[in-house]
């Protein structure tokens, strides 16, 4: 009777799927800066555009310029300052300098250290921060703790929602000790500054899309489903 | 702050007409009750009780009347560069010239094109720049100029630049849907991988609001310490705020 009852249990436990050993669970964090400035136009949506305006000018009705003078006058406390505008491609784009997050500004950056990593042991690899899962209450404060032992403090960041946006399995490679773990990205955005003092690892730099799929050779088809552009 | 030059804002025409008029039918829109077309409010002058005071027929005018009216005229019978007409007036117009009669629009229309049409007007052949003059799109480098295919201001040029631009939109569009629709997809994977109560903790939606620091992307980068300097040149040009 016990043993059939043992056996009934245990039948149960596997056929639903319960491991035996907890998974570890890692939360790490995709901080991005989001772009200064306005992406560059298409040529043919800038042909278009120019070329309707210069269509629609040509049934337009000239009005008198005394007449135009009264609605446009200018107001009181108006007040004239040399305007130069900056100049879209900064010094950080021409040195390539990818510790700056003046870079590509309308692109988004995303940061990456180099250190050593949860999955690869002892090797310093390049990969987002991250932090093993124990005992906080959600997985969003685990990244924020995270994050937090990177940058310092949090108050210049926001993480977007309590979910994960994506995660991975990383299977366990052959060792004595099974690493297999789940690796959960937490999305949060850059607020408000333009320097970092980045801690806790040798070398971190802040890449584009393209050059974070030069950094993860193998999980690049998954990176590039999970982040746009 | 910046001013827009004149020319390069467009002006609602005046030609709204006062009583509104039923395409088909000719009469008021509307019928009533009985049948009868509707009667919108009339605002009725009275005619001939009193003259009015500047008669710009009978008295001599002084100048500023004249100015005024000579104002009024302009306004009201304002030129376009180039008239429009469908093909069934345009047509219309070919045949009334042809008896001889020429309407106010032809004559203008001949005029203007005597003066050298609508280059002279201000509609030029080549490529206009869009903004203002040191801040346009070309010198900001927000286009490539070489890239511009090369077209005419016509009506078959315009429908060829058309389709390409809705090709163009369409396809980012739809990339961007597919990209979007896969982030989803990765998030929802994600939330189902989770072990139960962080599933739980996950699901639960934030509500708490978006930080207000968060910029907006814009056509130039900002230039440090010149918020500084706009504060300094508001304040100066309000005047002195205390005197005590």
């Amino acid at each position: 009777m016990r043993r059939s009852l043992t056996l009934l249990a245990q039948s149960l436990v596997t056929k639903r799927g319960f491991c035996t050993k907890p998974e570890k669970i890692v939360a790490s964090v995709l901080f991005e800066r989001l772009p200064v400035v306005v992406p560059k136009i298409d040529p043919v949506v800038y042909a278009f555009q120019e070329f309707s305006f210069r269509w629609r000018q040509q049934y337009r009705r000239r009005y008198p310029d005394e007449f135009l003078d009264k609605s446009s006058s200018s107001g009181k406390g108006d007040y004239h300052i040399e305007y130069e505008p900056a100049p879209r491609i900064t010094e950080a784009d021409k040195t390539n300098d990818k510790k700056s997050l003046q870079r590509a500004l309308d692109r988004r950056l995303y940061l990456l250290l180099y250190g050593n990593a949860y999955g690869s042991s002892r090797k310093p690899v390049w990969h987002f921060p991250e932090k093993v899962y124990d005992t906080e209450e959600t997985l969003r404060k685990c990244a924020e703790s995270a994050l937090q032992s990177v940058l310092g403090e949090l108050s210049h960041t926001y993480f977007v929602g309590n979910a994960p946006m994506g995660h991975m399995v990383i299977q366990p490679t052959d060792n004595a000790q099974d690493s297999g773990y789940k690796q959960f990205f937490f999305k949060s955005q850059v607020i408000a500054t333009n320097k970092f003092k980045i801690g806790k690892c040798e070398d971190f730099v802040w890449v584009t899309k393209d050059e974070l799929l030069d950094y993860f050779p193998e999980q690049a088809e998954y990176l590039n489903k999970m982040i746009i552009s | 702050m910046f001013r827009i030059g004149r020319t390069q804002q467009p002006l609602q025409s005046l030609t709204h007409q006062f009583l509104q008029r039923c395409s088909v039918s000719g009469t008021a829109k509307g019928k009533g009750k009985d049948g009868q077309a509707k009667k919108r409010s009339k605002v009725i002058t009275k005619k001939g009780k009193k003259s009015d005071p500047e008669d710009p027929s009978s008295k001599p005018l002084s100048r500023q009347d004249s100015e005024k009216y000579r104002l009024y005229d302009q306004c009201i019978n304002a030129p376009t560069p180039v008239r429009y007409l469908k093909p069934k007036d345009r047509a219309r117009e070919a045949e009334r010239e042809k008896l001889g009669l020429l309407s106010k629009g032809r004559i203008r229309e001949k005029e203007i094109f005597k003066k050298g049409g609508r280059q002279a007007m201000g509609v030029p052949d080549e490529p206009m720049i869009i903004g203002t003059p040191g801040l346009d799109l070309i010198t900001l480098g927000l286009v490539d100029v070489d890239k511009i295919p090369k077209y005419e201001l016509t009506e078959e040029d315009g429908k060829k630049l058309a389709k390409e631009y809705s090709r163009v939109l369409m396809r980012k569009h739809r990339a961007r849907q597919a990209a979007e629709s896969n982030l989803l997809r990765c998030k929802k994977e994600a939330i189902e991988a989770l072990p139960e109560n962080l599933k739980k903790a996950a699901l639960v939606p934030d509500l708490t609001p978006f930080p207000a620091e968060r910029f907006m992307a814009t056509l130039t980068p900002p230039i440090e310490g010149y918020i500084n300097k706009i504060k300094e040149a508001a304040k100066r040009s309000s005047g002195m705020e205390k005197i005590r």
